[in-house]
């Protein structure tokens, strides 16, 4: 199954500079419909108004953290099924083991290039 | 210190020194204390050192974001130029761009060695004093230092691992295959 390049993408970060980084790479790899918010607050509203087809999300954000966003997506029967990936500095162990416990689909450590998030999206999104 | 030379002059000969002697013990340690608090320069280091490591982390913050931005406008202009004749040469002129967008690195360096003299020096009066009164730290944690704690341990946030990342992308790519 090919990637749907259309689907809309939600990027979750407090740096817009990694927005925009995400963004730009998301574009590389075809991506076109690209929404953001600054943390799981601002994201969660986002969700409720529109589906998407993947939130890509940073763990160390205040006031919600990506950890609390991605439990309150599971929580919610109308987005529990958005596939999420966190992409964030935060790779301890037990942090990946967290995020996987919540429901995570795939997670990404900071710095990343193009070819990582690709293959990511493809195993989260099927390609 | 008028208070020890008193205790001093009363005590001379007495013979009820153990009162006069604690009383001068007393008194010498509160001068210790004051010099010690004088040598610690607090005025100096609120009124000039930690504003002053404030302003040039500032900077640093300002810096490395304009840097980035001139660096990211760059690299997003050249993405979108057409693939004309033109466009070798303005490749070119636009990697100039990005040369001349990394000077930050240089200012910025010398900021953060200025704000890592003041914490030196901080350090450095800190541990004197603690060293001169025997100070002992308070048993216990300060409570909004326990709510961080409790917090950032509950969502774990640890924030940037020193060193680079503890766990690799590999490792991590394992836990979900």
């Amino acid at each position: 199954m090919a990637l749907d390049l259309g689907m809309p993408i939600l990027v979750v970060d407090d740096y817009q500079t990694m927005v925009r980084i995400i963004r730009n790479l998301l574009k590389q790899l075809g991506f076109e419909e690209v929404d953001d918010a600054s943390d799981g607050t601002a994201a969660l509203a986002r969700l409720k108004n529109r589906k998407y087809g993947l939130v890509i999300s940073d763990w160390n954000m205040e006031p919600m953290t990506g950890y609390e966003l991605l439990r309150h997506v599971r929580a919610d029967e109308a987005l529990r099924t958005t596939p999420f990936i966190m992409v964030t500095a935060e790779s301890k162990t037990e942090n990946v083991i967290a995020a996987k416990k919540a429901g995570v689909n795939n997670y990404i450590v900071k710095p990343f290039n193009a070819a990582t998030l690709k293959s990511k999206i493809e195993a989260v999104c099927g390609a | 210190m008028a208070l020890a030379k008193q205790a001093r002059q009363a005590g001379a000969g007495s013979n009820k020194p153990t009162l006069i002697r604690e009383l001068v013990e007393i008194a010498d340690y509160i001068a210790h204390l004051r010099n010690e608090i004088a040598a610690l320069r607090a005025n100096e280091l609120t009124r000039d050192r930690l504003p002053m490591a404030h302003e040039e982390l500032g900077s640093v913050v300002a810096a490395t974001a304009g840097a980035t931005n001139s660096i990211m406008n760059t690299a997003e202009e050249i993405l979108g130029l057409p693939d004309d004749g033109n466009y070798r040469a303005t490749v070119e002129a636009r990697m100039n761009d990005i040369f001349e967008a990394c000077t930050f690195q240089d200012i910025t360096g010398q900021r953060i060695a200025k704000v890592v003299e003041a914490l030196r020096h901080l350090e450095s009066r800190l541990s004197r004093f603690a060293s001169a009164v025997k100070a002992k730290d308070k048993g216990g944690i300060d409570p909004e230092e326990v709510e961080r704690r409790v917090r950032n341990e509950l969502l774990l946030l640890n924030g940037p691992q020193l060193n680079g990342p503890a766990v690799a992308q590999d490792e991590i790519d394992a836990l979900f295959a």
